[in-house]
């Protein structure tokens, strides 16, 4: 018998924990593409801004869009509720009130990540400390997901976890899949392609740490059209969207009324099925990769009204 | 070797007079003298960064901004012994069973005042007396099942009942966690003696609030109603829960039906709800009875209480008993419902209400700790000796203003025990809040939470101003 209030607190908790990682990942491969970047061309940070969102608030306060103020933004701004420092202070609070249904270790692991973070949330953004800090960040958000694993009972409250993280994942991939691979896409198009491209595909597959399991599900080169196969429909991948979609359908018959959320998981099933991956181009990506964030946010919707906004309201009957 | 600095003037809970350990805190002083101090700071730090790292904090208010701080721990635990506390345990039961019995008479039969005992002007001016609660009946007649009284000690080593609280006492999770931390802090001294475990606690409380669900009802479901992650006590709150293994829930997971029955909001639907134990105050329990503007709290849940299909603790009106002028009164009240002298003795209390009190407390408030009769957490708080004549001139306007809410009692030296300060051992006075249970049966912790005024010479121990805490060890001698 979980509150709604609990089981709303669970879910936003499991998705902050989870953006915040899928930040800290997509942040620490951009900076690795300075390595194999020629020198000559400058890398640009502003896709990092598209991927995690918030460029019109970044826009407004900033002149310059550089290394700096970018990083800055997204790893340790206090005002971007987007960035790691909030998102695992936002983690933090929603898990502060739900300490009575988690196991304690769980709680202290996101404590000392979040007293982590707010001390240490500069050396995210200098480019000599950066990735230390990026590790630590997706090192222990992967902690907290291995103590939940090994200690919570399968329980309602593990499940809205469980549903926070596999919708914010999701929804990240898409993120990803949008701006860097439709940018990609784009490129491909114009006369005399950069020579970097496969490297960039690769790095779309590493800043969703997919590369290794890509070779061994896909034997064959990165390329776009398997990249963009392997991270929609690969079944086994727990970051593609299909899996996501799928281990939250199979979830939901754990909760009560599980046909109320259903649909809309079938729903994104079907918009998944009709993406035809060898005839996209960069315009035609976007459109696609936009409908599927409709079906994802529509999961979103439909887990909100059937299981935090409904019975809040108490139009629900007695059971 | 860590030298502990010999205590002037207060009795001390772990030396006596000569220097010498008292008998139940011998292993205790031997182990800190064969230390050094760096070793005891070590054993500190790492009892803070545990602190840190549990999210063990307490909430404090400034610029109207809830600030959630590392809870105040000092290493060096308070002992009790063993012998003294089971009279201590036997003394405060009877002052809760005084206490429950005097509540039930104040809303029923008000014996009490037909009988010239209690002043029946005292009971309609009280700022917690309920004329809601008039004539209700809850199970087996308790009113205030979970109280924490605060015990001091005076320099002659008399044990005094300071006050009691009925309506939301706080501070049993600490007692609960600092046991855990000075576990670690010292191991080998656990081994080497019979320390009283004290972990019993929400065992105890969870079946005490299992027996107040309605008769009719086999497998009670229990909650614990927060006012919400702002309120300073926050961190109980969800610890009680937590070890009960029972829905913590705030106002608005709550709701009452027509028919009067208690219901929370669930993934699955509404759920019925048979027992709550409230941290919220009364007057913001449920804005139908009570202060229409609280958002805190649940329409219908006093008329629920009522008809009897939900077990509230404390009672609605409780905390009439908790009150710094019927204070005054508890050792009369023993002595009228149960036909006994008290065990524990009263700290002598002057009421502002009467002339002849009030005349003495305005001629002597340079010798007298004076107290607001409804404040918690020592705000409104004078202490005689220690204020200037601009504070005691504002004192003595406030008590002229509205003498009832004004009780004086002369200024205690509180024990002190020694506390690490700053790379050294130095005495700091405390107090102890012993929480008390009970239902069917009664139930006392073994000890309690000590709290401790950190800056030397200081008396106020609150945590929101100041105070640090110690774990508190009942050894068997």
């Amino acid at each position: 018998m979980l509150l709604s209030r609990v089981a709303e607190n669970l879910y936003w908790a499991a998705r902050y924990l989870e953006r915040a990682e899928a930040t800290a990942r997509v942040v620490r491969e951009h900076t690795n593409l300075l390595v194999d970047f020629p020198t000559s061309e400058a890398l640009n940070w502003e896709p990092l801004l598209a991927i995690v969102g918030g460029r019109d608030d970044f826009d407004d306060r900033h002149d310059r869009a550089d290394e700096q103020s970018i990083l800055r933004f997204l790893v340790a701004d206090r005002d971007n509720s987007g960035s790691i420092l909030m998102s695992i202070e936002h983690a933090r609070e929603n898990l502060r009130t739900t300490r009575e249904v988690l196991p304690r270790e769980v709680w202290q692991a996101v404590n000392d990540l979040y007293l982590f973070v707010a001390s240490h949330h500069g050396e995210g953004v200098a480019r000599r400390s950066r990735n230390r800090f990026l590790e630590h960040v997706v090192g222990e958000v992967m902690r907290v997901s291995g103590i939940l694993d090994a200690t919570m009972s399968r329980d309602e409250a593990e499940e809205f976890l469980r549903l926070g993280r596999l919708v914010e994942r999701a929804d990240m991939t898409t993120r990803v899949l949008d701006v860097r691979a439709a940018a990609l896409l784009a490129e491909t198009d114009r006369v005399g392609a950069s020579a970097f491209d496969d490297v960039q595909w690769m790095s779309v597959l590493r800043s969703l740490s997919a590369l290794q399991m890509f070779h061994r599900a896909m034997r064959c080169a990165v390329d776009g059209p398997s990249t963009l196969r392997f991270l929609l429909f690969d079944e086994q991948f727990p970051r593609s969207v299909a899996w996501c979609i799928d281990v939250i359908d199979r979830s939901l018959v754990r909760l009560p009324d599980p046909d109320l959320v259903r649909p809309a998981c079938r729903q994104a099933r079907a918009e998944l099925a009709s993406v035809a991956v060898d005839e996209l181009d960069g315009d035609a990506l976007h459109t696609t990769v936009d409908l599927l964030q409709v079906a994802i946010h529509r999961i979103h919707d439909a887990l909100a009204s059937t299981y935090f906004l409904a019975r809040a309201t108490g139009s629900v009957p007695v059971t | 070797m860590a030298e502990i600095e010999a205590p002037v003037g207060a009795w001390d809970e772990l030396i006596d007079g000569d220097g010498q350990p008292r008998p139940s805190a011998a292993k205790l002083v031997e182990h800190l003298r064969r230390i050094t101090v760096g070793e005891l700071k070590a054993r500190q730090d790492a009892a803070d960064l545990d602190i840190l790292a549990m999210g063990i904090t307490f909430t404090v208010y400034s610029d109207g901004r809830g600030i959630d701080r590392a809870w105040p721990f000092d290493v060096i635990p308070r002992i009790i012994s063993a012998r003294e506390w089971a009279s201590v345990e036997v003394g405060l039961i009877q002052r809760l069973v005084a206490l429950n019995r005097f509540i039930d008479d104040v809303y029923n039969d008000q014996r009490v005042v037909a009988d010239g005992v209690f002043p029946a002007e005292l009971l309609t001016d009280s700022a917690n007396f309920r004329p809601e609660c008039r004539g209700v009946h809850p199970p087996l007649g308790v009113w205030a099942h979970i109280c924490g009284s605060d015990l001091v000690r005076d320099a002659d080593g008399t044990m005094y009942v300071l006050e009691d609280n009925l309506r939301v006492p706080s501070g049993v999770s600490y007692l609960l966690e600092n046991r855990a931390i000075s576990k670690r802090a010292f191991a080998d001294l656990f081994e080497a003696q019979s320390i009283l475990p004290v972990d019993g606690y929400t065992d105890e409380l969870f079946r005490l609030l299992r027996s107040l669900a309605p008769d009719d009802v086999d497998d009670p479901t229990v909650v614990v109603l927060t006012p919400g992650i702002y309120n300073s006590a926050y961190f109980e709150h969800s610890f009680l829960a937590q070890r009960m293994g029972v829905p913590l829930v705030e106002g608005r997971d709550l709701v009452v039906d027509a028919d009067d029955r208690v219901h929370m909001r669930t993934v699955a639907g509404l759920k019925p709800v048979h027992v709550i134990y409230r941290r919220i105050d009364d007057l913001f329990l449920d804005p139908e009875a009570f202060r229409p503007d609280s958002t805190l709290g649940v329409p219908g849940l006093l008329r629920a209480w009522k008809a009897g299909t939900v077990g509230i603790a404390n009672a609605p009106g409780a905390g009439v008993a908790d009150d710094k002028v019927v204070y005054a009164w508890v050792p009369d009240l023993i002595r009228y419902y149960l036909g006994e002298e008290p065990l524990l003795p009263n700290v002598p209390t002057y009421r502002c209400l009467y002339d002849e009190e009030r005349r003495y407390v305005l001629d002597h408030l340079g010798e007298l700790v004076v107290k607001p009769a409804n404040e918690s957490g020592g705000h409104g708080l004078l202490i005689g000796n220690r204020s200037t004549a601009e504070e005691r001139a504002r004192c003595a306007q406030a008590i002229e203003r509205d003498p009832r809410n004004w009780v004086a009692q002369p200024i205690l030296d509180l024990s002190t025990a020694p506390t690490l300060c700053d790379g050294a051992i130095e005495p700091r006075h405390l107090d102890l809040r012993p929480f008390v249970l009970t239902g069917r049966t009664s139930y006392v912790t073994k000890g309690g939470l000590t709290r401790v005024a950190l800056r030397r010479g200081s008396l106020v121990v609150n945590s929101s101003q100041g105070g640090g805490s110690k774990d508190t060890w009942v050894v068997e001698d």
